[in-house]
């Protein structure tokens, strides 16, 4: 008898070990996934050869002198940054109002909004960006305004992106908000607004924070949807690798992806030193 | 009905579509007593106090300070200081800012604002945690704040949100004495909420308990425990045996098995009837006994359990009742399971209900 469930006990920790070396295999295997494209560009961003091929015959940092040899590098970075933080703007200015009224409001249609700020979520990107040339195509032609390629529309073109990840990640962070933190401030003499200023917007801090983020980042690496709305005179950053990746294959697009991500990861790290991002994503 | 309640909630109903959460509620507090409401969740008594802080809207009913109706200003013209059960501290804030929050909504020049923060701190000894955040304080540093952030706007009304129910036991009893000092040196009148009964009878001056959004009986501790309105009552407040059965004449009630018990008042009615009796006012019945002995039952359980022995006995026929022997003082000797014996109880120890619910008086012997 005893002797039957030791040999269940060592079984059972059997068990255990494999199933927890399962686990350890698989995120190595996650990890891989996620690291080594990145490891890969970096590495092929220092090769010495004009066109990549491997094993290189030599290392060179010179492709990162060369990047403002990158066709339309600033005027594309330029762009990006501009369209992304404009959309992110705006999405927050239209976003957080609207979670706080469909967490805290109870209206006629709340369900109907809640479904329609959600909903570009679920469009692929090539649809609306199809759906939004046809519609600018026509308005163009009939009102005779310079609409395709323009900043302003592609700003506003990405806030159908942006924003439903604002209203989401609002929603997320306000339900979780004890509610009577909202009502001790009445209690204590504040009216409607002054709650709202005082203590429901400075209690969403964080969850602002990590909309403004997600918005940022949506905004800044789409293709799919911007590729419709670009004129060739601007085009945003990653059309622009893409457009250089039609004709040539060198070590310079590899530097420019790794410097654009080091960009992108310096913000990251400034944001953490006031939100810390593992709370709020 | 005195005129001169300070506080006075007349006919208060809060009906939500077909179900009323809170039924035709009136309640008279008089300047700087404290009332508890207390019942079992879900018998209305956090909406009563939501009504009266504007946090719901009535449905029906006056809320009046004074002689001025609040029931129709929104919550924050409504100048009544409340804690909340989870305390909500405004995370972003130190505690000073805390407590001055409700100061600064008054507008209040600089000089008062310090020199209120300064008193309540002293009064709730936080002095030195002025500038931290709530989610550096204890619990229990943390209901300090909230309540001197309640009392810190001189509050018309203080509202209390079962404010123990989140300290650790060992805390509540002092916290509660805490709250009681400070309510009475600012001879404030409170209104609390909470469900636990030990927290009610020590901290109210007067009760009012409720079952299924209606008030069942304000009064005194005394009052509650010794003559309970009907059965709700009975069985709420402290322990009742409550024994179904049948006034057969004056002072003879049977049970449907058959049993027959000798009241120990006379009563004018007949018919079915429901008797409640204190396990710790019936006795077992000694041969020095002054009383006559009223029932003969047999002994199914004994347990002993410290201050007294919890006995379960069971009448012929079906039917059983509690009763608490003290140990010590009387020296019997525990009795046996299966044995018969006979209890007694004294005139006011007994309490009838009749098939209304409604308690029905002796006359007197």
């Amino acid at each position: 008898m005893a002797k039957g469930s030791g040999s269940a006990a060592i079984q059972a920790n059997g068990a255990q070990l494999s199933a927890r070396l399962i686990v350890g295999a698989l995120m190595v295997v996650a990890i891989a996934l996620m690291t080594v494209p990145l490891l890969m560009t970096a590495y092929m961003s220092v090769f010495a050869d004009g066109v990549v091929t491997f094993p290189p015959s030599g290392y060179t940092l010179s492709w990162y002198g060369k990047l403002a040899e990158f066709p339309k590098f600033g005027q594309a970075l330029g762009t990006s940054l501009k369209v992304a933080a404009a959309a992110t703007l705006l999405s927050l200015l239209i976003g957080v109002p609207a979670s706080i009224a469909l967490v805290r409001l109870s209206f006629p249609g709340r369900g109907l909004l809640n479904v329609l700020l959600l909903s570009p979520l679920t469009v692929p990107g090539v649809v609306i960006g199809l759906g939004l040339y046809v519609l600018l195509v026509e308005v163009e032609i009939r009102s005779e305004l310079p609409l395709t390629g323009s900043d302003g529309v592609l700003i506003l073109a990405h806030l159908l992106i942006t924003t439903p990840w604002v209203v989401r990640l609002c929603v997320a962070n306000l339900i979780q908000l004890d509610r009577s933190i909202e009502e001790a401030a009445a209690n204590l003499g504040a009216p409607p607004g002054r709650v709202l200023w005082s203590v429901t917007l400075p209690m969403m801090r964080q969850g602002i924070v990590a909309a403004a983020l997600f918005a940022f980042i949506v905004s800044f690496e789409n293709i799919e949807m911007t590729l419709f709305l670009i004129s060739p005179g601007t085009i945003t950053f990653p059309i622009s690798v893409l457009q250089y990746l039609e004709y040539r294959f060198d070590p310079l697009v590899a530097s420019v992806v790794v410097v654009q991500t080091a960009v992108i990861a310096l913000l990251l790290l400034a944001i953490d030193r006031y939100v810390k991002l593992s709370k709020v994503v | 009905m005195s005129q001169d309640a300070y506080l006075r909630i007349e006919g208060l109903t809060k009906a939500y579509g077909a179900t009323t959460a809170v039924q035709d509620v009136n309640i008279e507090v008089s300047r700087g007593e404290m009332i508890v409401l207390l019942g079992p969740s879900g018998c209305g008594k956090t909406t009563t106090l939501r009504l009266v802080a504007g946090f719901v809207e009535a449905t029906r009913g006056r809320i009046l300070v004074e002689g001025e109706d609040y029931a129709a200003l929104p919550p924050y013209r409504r100048e009544m200081g409340m804690v909340f059960q989870s305390y909500a501290l405004f995370p972003h804030l130190t505690v000073a800012q805390n407590i001055t929050f409700g100061l600064r909504m008054r507008k209040l020049p600089k000089a008062e604002i310090a020199r209120r923060l300064d008193e309540v701190l002293e009064m709730v000894k936080l002095t030195p945690m002025a500038d931290r955040y709530p989610r550096q304080l204890s619990g229990g540093q943390q209901q300090r704040v909230a309540l001197s952030r309640a009392l810190a706007i001189r509050p018309k009304v203080l509202l209390l949100d079962e404010p123990l129910s989140n300290l650790d036991a060992n805390l509540r009893q002092s916290v509660a004495r805490e709250i009681r000092q400070l309510q009475k040196a600012a001879g404030l009148t409170a209104l609390m909420v909470t469900h636990d009964q030990d927290e009610a009878m020590t901290m109210a001056d007067r009760l009012v308990l409720m079952s299924e959004g209606k008030v069942q009986q304000i009064g005194s501790q005394e009052e509650l425990y010794e003559q309970p309105l009907n059965p709700f009552v009975a069985r709420f407040i402290g322990h009742s045996n409550l024994v179904a059965g049948e006034l057969v004449d004056a002072d003879t009630f049977r049970l449907p098995g058959g049993a027959v018990l000798k009241l120990a008042g006379r009563y004018t009615q007949r018919g079915p009837h429901t008797l409640a009796l204190r396990p710790e006012r019936v006795r077992l019945h000694g041969p020095a006994d002054d009383a006559p002995p009223r029932a003969t039952v047999q002994v199914e359980d004994a347990t002993y359990v410290g201050g007294h022995v919890d006995y379960l006995l069971g009448f012929a026929g079906g039917g059983s009742l509690a009763l608490h022997e003290p140990t010590g003082a009387s020296g019997s000797a525990r009795r046996a399971t299966g044995e018969t014996v006979t209890i007694t109880w004294d005139g006011l120890s007994e309490r009838l209900f009749g098939s209304d619910d409604a308690a029905v008086a002796a006359q007197a012997a």
